[in-house]
């Protein structure tokens, strides 16, 4: 590739570049109006759980105490009062946090989202390692046990 | 009546008995062989797979008699058989609990048995077809002593039944029922086909590449069905469960994908040791995680430790599996160790930017997502362990983890196909980068345009569009080469899986961000309207069999058809399940649901709309996925075994050698 070609191409780089950032900045911020209140009687009866059934989510869960749930939510999204996160503080407040869907970041509730990343990063700082010692150790000397495997891999190939 | 029952419940116990003997035969067989070289001994084993494989079918059929039958004196049949199921769907009950699920299990797990010693039939002098053969006798054992006694589907029932509930109404209304658990055991049974080559590999000591690449299309297979499992659960859920979503992060939904991932990680993988000799113990960790999450996944879900929507039924086999899990975990890991010596590679990978990098890169984001999975699940137990309170870790959860995992997973995707093994210059990348950056800033732009909102979705479509753009380009080189040719192959078909994947991230981004709905309060002859749609109801009409009462509002979308969602009762259960009405469209899907209460007869109904954006894609994208599998099994092109030098990783592929 000749140079010119090669600077060519990071011009080219730049402006795809830039213009992905401006879309995503202009697509991620827009205002696209206020939620009605259908989506957000389904953001919050997503985060809270049905208490009478195993694990479901109020949104997924058809059953009769999800249903007085939804309703109550319903009312109270129409009452026009209270945010998102006051109407799930309510519901915590009255049903205990067992309706809670999303574990609490305080306590031993905290690891179930400390110890992923710290998953992440020891997995990462192991691959850094790994590369570290292959970057020293990856020489291109030849030992005498290479050598002899080689061998032994023609005798057994003739 | 009761004389006939007898017979079945004795039959099926005798044949399961002659399983286990032959289980047990054929270990013994299999490993004595291999450890004093008899080779006369070692022609016996295929017959034992023959003997084991027809007692597990003869098992099954006499439990699908008597289901057919409807031979009430087996306390199974009593539990989820019904003289008024349909045909279907009573063929489909005998794995619709516990006791049934574990014989199909001992079926497909006695076939994979035949199938493996009928592949190695020319290959039994080798002492490690001997051990892998070995290890698949030990594990039917398993299964099929548990199917013998903890989770025993030929036990004796009440006397003087003469009818029985059925099994779970939610698994009598759709024919999904038929296929989604088969097919999901075939991927799941089938990860014991990799392990046990793992586990014979060890103890030969030959972690040599020659097994990996025997079994790597055994692996592809029970991968395969394991997507093709998942991606109909997710379909069966949709047109069922009447909340209009396909994955709600349950465990019995997590244990089927943890293995799943673990499968990928080791597909990818697997690749670097192959081509380069590298992370042999890695990959065959990841084999035995595979198959151990399996098995701890059916712990988890089947002994009623963690609660469930699946959880149909609890039973004593909970310390079973878990010791099994325990004995697995510390035989692969004791093994590990004692052949440590030999799993050392030689080589070493030169650059993070390369082919072996990407993969590296992958498979950290594999086992990252594996363990969010896993903690999830398994962290309530652990709350309550220690704090004896119970706690929910739901979808929220997972969505927030497991979106920027996925998205940094579509970004490598994008750019690992282009990289060529060792080490890639900055020109190379640029150029081989450029259409399918094009094509990521295209989707971008489109998806602005057609009123896309947030970060996350957009950069979804975006990097979904690069990774598209790259699977592209390799597709296209290889086929204006090869012509149709190119299609098939590890790597071209990869690609093929590569487009049903991100088809599939795009379609989940859609309709989970951009799902809206409304409840609607329909009189007939009056128009409602939500979203750009018409709805009109037409009647309110009931449907009475001996079986089920069911209610159903007839409503017309957009002046056209009618659909019809329902609140059906299932008489003998005593449970009222609401079935929805799917108008499926390329751009979106309108969702219908009825609302309790509903009077048949009534001029007013209430029903709750969904507008869910691209969820056909789904299903296409998962087609496109076993597509790809099928191509990808096919042998490609032969390529050079080793590249001695820095070369081009995918130009390799496509040079005639």
């Amino acid at each position: 590739m000749s140079n010119v070609a090669s600077v060519k191409n990071k011009w080219t780089w730049l402006l795809l570049t830039l213009v992905a950032i401006a879309l995503l900045v202009f697509g991620g911020t827009r205002d696209t109006g206020p939620k009605t209140q259908s989506d957000r009687i389904d953001a919050i009866t997503k985060v809270i759980a049905c208490p009478t059934c195993q694990g479901e989510s109020v949104y997924v869960s058809r059953a009769s105490a999800a249903e007085s749930i939804r309703a109550e939510v319903a009312r109270q999204v129409a009452g026009g009062q209270k945010t998102d996160d006051e109407i799930v503080a309510f519901m915590e407040a009255r049903f205990g946090s067992r309706v809670l869907l999303v574990p609490r970041s305080t306590g031993l509730d905290a690891l179930v989202w400390v110890l992923p990343v710290f998953a992440l990063v020891c997995a990462l700082g192991t691959l850094v390692f790994a590369f570290r010692r292959w970057s020293v150790s990856g020489s291109n000397t030849v030992s005498d046990a290479d050598i002899e495997m080689v061998e032994q891999a023609l005798r057994n190939a003739e | 009546m009761f004389a006939a029952g007898g017979i079945n419940g004795a039959l099926g116990r005798a044949l399961l008995l002659i399983g286990i003997v032959g289980s047990l035969f054929g270990a013994v067989a299999a490993i004595t062989s291999a450890r004093q070289r008899d080779q006369a001994v070692a022609k016996l084993v295929p017959r034992f797979a023959m003997l084991v494989f027809g007692a597990s079918v003869g098992a099954f059929a006499v439990m699908e008699w008597a289901m057919i039958t409807r031979d009430y004196s087996l306390a199974y049949v009593q539990k989820v058989g019904s003289n008024s199921t349909p045909a279907l769907y009573n063929f489909a009950a005998v794995w619709s609990a516990l006791e049934g699920s574990i014989l199909m299990w001992v079926l497909i797990l006695a076939g994979y048995t035949l199938a493996v010693a009928y592949w190695l039939r020319k290959k039994m002098d080798d002492v490690l077809s001997r051990y892998a053969l070995g290890v698949m006798f030990i594990v039917s054992l398993f299964f099929f002593v548990l199917s013998f006694g903890p989770a025993n589907p030929f036990g004796a029932g009440a006397p003087g039944v003469f009818d029985g509930p059925g099994p779970n109404p939610l698994l009598q209304n759709h024919l999904l029922v038929m296929f989604h658990p088969p097919l999901l055991y075939l991927g799941y049974v089938g990860m014991t086909v990799p392990f046990a080559f793992a586990i014979a590999a060890l103890i030969t000591g030959r972690v040599g590449e020659g097994w990996l690449l025997a079994t790597r299309r055994w692996t592809l297979f029970a991968w395969g069905f394991l997507t093709l499992g998942i991606i109909l659960g997710s379909w069966w859920s949709y047109e069922v469960l009447g909340w209009s979503g396909v994955w709600a992060w349950d465990p019995v939904e997590n244990a089927s994908l943890l293995p799943w991932i673990t499968a990928t990680a080791y597909i990818h993988s697997v690749l670097v040791q192959e081509r380069r000799g590298m992370l042999r113990v890695w990959n065959l960790s990841l084999l035995v995680a595979t198959f151990s999450l399996t098995i701890l996944g059916t712990f988890l879900t089947r002994s009623g430790v963690l609660n469930s929507v699946h959880a149909f039924s609890e039973s004593p086999i909970g310390p079973w599996l878990l010791a099994f899990f325990a004995v697995i975990v510390v035989v692969s890991v004791g093994l590990i160790g004692w052949r440590g010596d030999r799993l050392h590679s030689p080589g070493s990978i030169d650059s993070p930017l390369s082919r072996e990098g990407a993969f590296l890169a992958n498979n950290v984001l594999f086992s990252v997502f594996a363990f969010v999975v896993l903690l999830g699940t398994v962290f309530p137990l652990v709350v309550e362990a220690l704090q004896d309170r119970t706690i929910i870790v739901g979808e929220p959860f997972f969505d927030r983890l497991t979106i920027p995992i996925g998205i940094t997973m579509l970004t490598i995707m994008a750019i690992a196909p282009v990289l060529p093994w060792r080490k890639a210059s900055q020109e190379l990348l640029s150029t081989r980068l450029f259409w399918p950056a094009w094509c990521g800033v295209l989707a971008l732009a489109g998806s602005v345009l057609v009123g896309a909102t947030g970060f996350a979705p957009l950069l979804t479509f975006a990097m979904g569009g690069f990774a598209a753009g790259s699977a592209l380009r390799q597709v296209v080189l290889a086929t204006r080469r090869q012509g149709l040719r190119g299609l098939v192959g590890r790597a071209n078909g990869g690609m093929i899986v590569h487009l049903g994947v991100i088809i599939i991230s795009v379609a989940l981004a859609a309709s989970n961000s951009f799902t809206h709905s409304q409840e609607l309060n329909l009189e007939v002859g009056k128009v409602a309207s939500f979203s750009g749609h018409t709805f009109e109801l037409v009647e309110v009409v009931e449907e009475k069999t001996e079986r089920v009462f069911s209610v159903k509002a007839r409503v017309i979308v957009d002046g056209g058809k009618a659909y019809a969602p329902a609140i059906t009762r299932y008489l003998k259960q005593g449970m009222t399940v609401g079935t929805p009405s799917v108008r499926t469209g390329l751009a979106s899907d309108v969702y219908l649901t009825l609302e309790p209460p509903i009077r048949p007869g009534s001029d007013t109904a209430r029903i709750k709309v969904f507008i869910k954006p691209m969820l056909l894609w789904l299903w296409i994208g998962g087609g496109l996925m076993a597509l790809g599998t099928v191509l990808a099994a096919f042998p490609g092109r032969r390529r050079k075994p080793t590249a001695p030098t820095s070369d081009d990783g995918v130009d390799d592929l496509l040079v005639k050698s």
